[in-house]
């Protein structure tokens, strides 16, 4: 049956994914948003409401829908913003929140029960001040689950994705990968080849939202892939090239101390410490029984590789730079001539 | 009937309208909805090609006819009757062992002999074609080397001697798998002999892809589709190479139109490829659960398990097959040899898999013609937990 269903946000990474999957399954999708991040992507398809969620909600003002994705929300009072004029209109409320609301990563398989990042006594929870966004993203999120709850009692489905990958995404964070394959020669690999890794495609994560409010599911869930090796992400993005990349593993600690960062500079990886060994293995295990399922990595790194080479020219510069993830080239082939030479005099290491 | 590609895509239709298929497994790069164009070659040659209805064969039809060649094919139309039929500009019957008089009189620019393994093949073929075509392109094999442990092993090295007491024009079947090397070095020779200056030799290494029905590479890609914990063999850093049968019979084609003589190793990637790698590889391209379980070989040795046969595309890296996944192919790199990506040889490897008769995909999963039985694979895999349990305990 067809849902009327509001999008907030629908133009950025997830939305897209969402709104062209529900207009597939033959929903009526309205978006809300500030018309700014791609203006009129979707004119003709969607209604198009336009206002900000800090300031000028008007525009939501006597409408009434099934289902409500809420995608962009950081910080609470955007909850509580939106809702003024949406509570008691909506059957179903879905807030896409994130994996970063548990401040505990030291244990394997958590999953949706243990506990979240407290708001500091110290802090407004519906500050506007947008530097609050980044710097207490784990109890904003965790807020904006309790403030969505409070508008819409029992009507709420929480969804808490871990790192989101695919075409679309401009924090390279995994895209990365694929493009560094892609160019072939030596690449450095963190760690060890057995590391674990997780994430989710965003067409994944946006049609499994859909399913949910088809079949209006309710509760929290972790929305993430199956922890695989390290190994597996990068030989799987070797395969869908013909570069014929060839990958030296460096430890850990060697990576330390050269400068090497887990995720900014290595993406996806977090090493196994005392404080993360939890990272990179959060339980699923719900949403897949919810119906949560996973593309083929060999599609996601495909598309992504096929959508990077759409971007403009400085984009796709910045993304072989290391520029906003990743590492730079030079410095790559510093810390693998640096291990080399380790080698090279006998240093054994820890491995 | 449908020409195979036509066969493949339709059957990609079915199976996804019936969920074997998921249309996620093809994302943005399905083979078969968006098949790469072919461009046009400068000139068209008169091609006949031996065979021509296997494993290579039907990809070189395919991929000439594209490239706008007349193609004429000798064969016994057993192994897939008129599978060209209306597509070949002439289908000629007879048999290399005993029959050859369909190419009595003919022309060609270029012949592709892919079926032969009796050097009296090549000798009863020419008795027709000597003199009447301008090159001979004969698919031989990197079993020709006679020293595996060799790595880096070159056009140049040690090839196999048949013994003395063979007659090199035997014609009996049980030769051709016992001295299978030799034979195709004599047969090289024999072409040498019948078409001297004119001749072109290509030995591809472990030939993969769809129509494969020897299961040597097919059993890794079902294998993992099937899911679960999956044995793999050794380390995940030994070495691996194959060649996709696509990018074999598309370089003959071209070695062809550049009337390109001498003797290639056809073999891939193009640079260096681990079994893990490779493992890991086809995983990417499945939705299935599943992980591997690395068992040291001198264990899997214990265990009555063999390299190639159960283990397959695998080889020990050391001893007598330490060269065995380290050949050396630059030379037909730098003649024009390229390389699809392992996905695309997996995938489509699985897709055309999945079209085979119901009891050969259940096959593969016994292990009856290579690759090992499940059920097998599990005792292997419980044995090896044994064993580390006992280690650990004592």
């Amino acid at each position: 049956m067809p849902l009327n269903i509001l999008i907030l946000g629908g133009t950025g990474f997830t939305g897209p994914e969402q709104v062209e999957y529900a207009l597939a399954r033959g929903h009526k999708v309205t978006l809300f948003n500030r018309n700014r991040t791609r203006p009129d992507f979707f004119k003709g398809k969607v209604d198009q409401l336009i206002g900000d969620l800090n300031s000028d909600v008007s525009a939501l003002a006597g409408k009434t829908f099934d289902v409500v994705l809420d995608n962009p929300t950081t910080l609470p009072a955007w909850v509580r913003n939106a809702a003024q004029h949406l509570k008691g209109n909506i059957g179903h409320y879905i807030f896409i929140s994130t994996l970063s609301v548990y401040p505990d990563n030291s244990r394997p398989n958590m999953d949706e029960t243990d506990g979240t990042t407290p708001m500091p006594a110290d802090v407004d929870p519906y500050t506007l001040v947008r530097e609050n966004a980044a710097r207490y993203y784990g109890a904003m999120k965790s807020f904006s689950e309790q403030e969505a709850e409070r508008h819409y009692p029992g009507k709420v489905t929480i969804v808490r994705p871990g790192l989101i990958v695919g075409p679309l995404d401009r924090s390279d964070r995994f895209t990365y990968w694929p493009v560094r394959i892609n160019a072939g020669g030596n690449v450095l690999a963190p760690g060890t080849p057995d590391d674990p890794a997780q994430w989710i495609d965003a067409r994944d994560l946006a049609e499994w939202m859909i399913r949910l409010a088809e079949q209006k599911v309710l509760g929290t869930f972790n929305a993430v892939g199956p922890t695989l090796p390290m190994q597996e992400l990068l030989y799987g993005c070797k395969a869908v090239t013909t570069a014929g990349a060839q990958f030296t593993w460096v430890p850990a600690d060697f990576l330390a101390t050269h400068g090497v960062r887990p995720w900014r500079h290595m993406p996806v990886w977090v090493p196994n410490s005392k404080e993360y060994a939890g990272f990179s293995t959060r339980n699923n295990a719900r949403a897949v029984k919810a119906g949560l399922t996973f593309r083929p990595l060999a599609v996601t790194a495909e598309d992504t590789l096929a959508w990077h080479k759409t971007r403009p020219e400085a984009e796709q510069k910045a993304t072989a730079e290391g520029t906003i993830a990743g590492i730079a080239p030079a410095k790559e082939a510093e810390v693998l001539a640096a291990w080399k030479a380790k080698l090279a005099t006998g240093g054994t290491n820890n491995d | 009937m449908t020409d195979r590609r036509d066969f493949l895509r339709t059957s990609v239709a079915i199976g996804g309208a019936l969920g074997l298929v998921p249309t996620a497994l093809f994302g943005a790069q399905d083979p078969f909805l968006l098949p790469p164009p072919v461009p046009k070659a400068p000139a068209s040659l008169n091609i006949l090609i031996l065979g021509g209805t296997g494993f290579t064969g039907p990809e070189q039809v395919e991929y000439a006819l594209a490239r706008g060649h007349r193609v004429t094919l000798f064969n016994r139309n057993r192994t897939r009757p008129d599978f060209f039929k209306g597509k070949v500009a002439e289908e000629l019957v007879g048999d290399l062992n005993n029959d050859t008089s369909a190419l009595k009189g003919k022309q060609f620019d270029v012949v592709l002999d892919n079926p032969t393994t009796f050097p009296a093949w090549v000798r009863n073929a020419a008795q027709q074609l000597r003199g009447n075509v301008k090159h001979y392109i004969f698919q031989s094999t990197t079993s020709v080397y006679s020293d595996q442990s060799i790595i880096g092993l070159n056009e140049n090295s040690p090839v196999a001697q048949l013994p003395a007491d063979v007659d090199p024009y035997t014609l009996v079947p049980q030769d051709a798998s016992r001295h299978y090397g030799a034979l195709k070095v004599r047969a090289e020779q024999e072409v040498a002999k019948q078409y001297p200056g004119i001749s072109t030799v290509v030995r591809p290494c472990l030939i993969v892809g769809p129509l494969d029905r020897t299961d040597r590479f097919t059993y890794w890609p079902a294998r993992i589709d099937a899911g679960g914990e999956i044995l793999a063999p050794d380390k995940p850093e030994d070495p691996c190479q194959f060649i996709d049968v696509r990018d074999l019979a598309e370089f003959s084609v071209r070695l062809a139109e550049a009337r390109a003589f001498g003797t290639y190793n056809v073999i891939g990637p193009e640079k260096p490829m681990t079994i893990g790698e490779m493992l890991y590889g086809v995983k990417a391209i499945t939705a299935t659960p599943g992980r591997f379980t690395w068992v040291p070989w001198p264990f899997l040795q214990e265990q009555g398990i063999r390299p190639w046969r159960h283990m397959t595309v695998w080889q020990p890296p050391y001893g007598a097959t330490a060269g065995y996944q380290r050949r050396n192919a630059a030379k037909a790199i730098a003649a024009g040899l390229t390389f699809r990506s392992l996905a695309d040889t997996a995938r489509t490897t699985l897709a055309w898999h999945r079209t085979r008769p119901q009891a050969e995909q259940e096959a593969i999963l016994r292990g009856a013609v290579n690759g090992l039985d499940m059920k097998r694979e599990a005792e292997v895999l419980a044995a090896w937990y044994a064993k580390a349990k006992g280690a650990g305990e004592g």
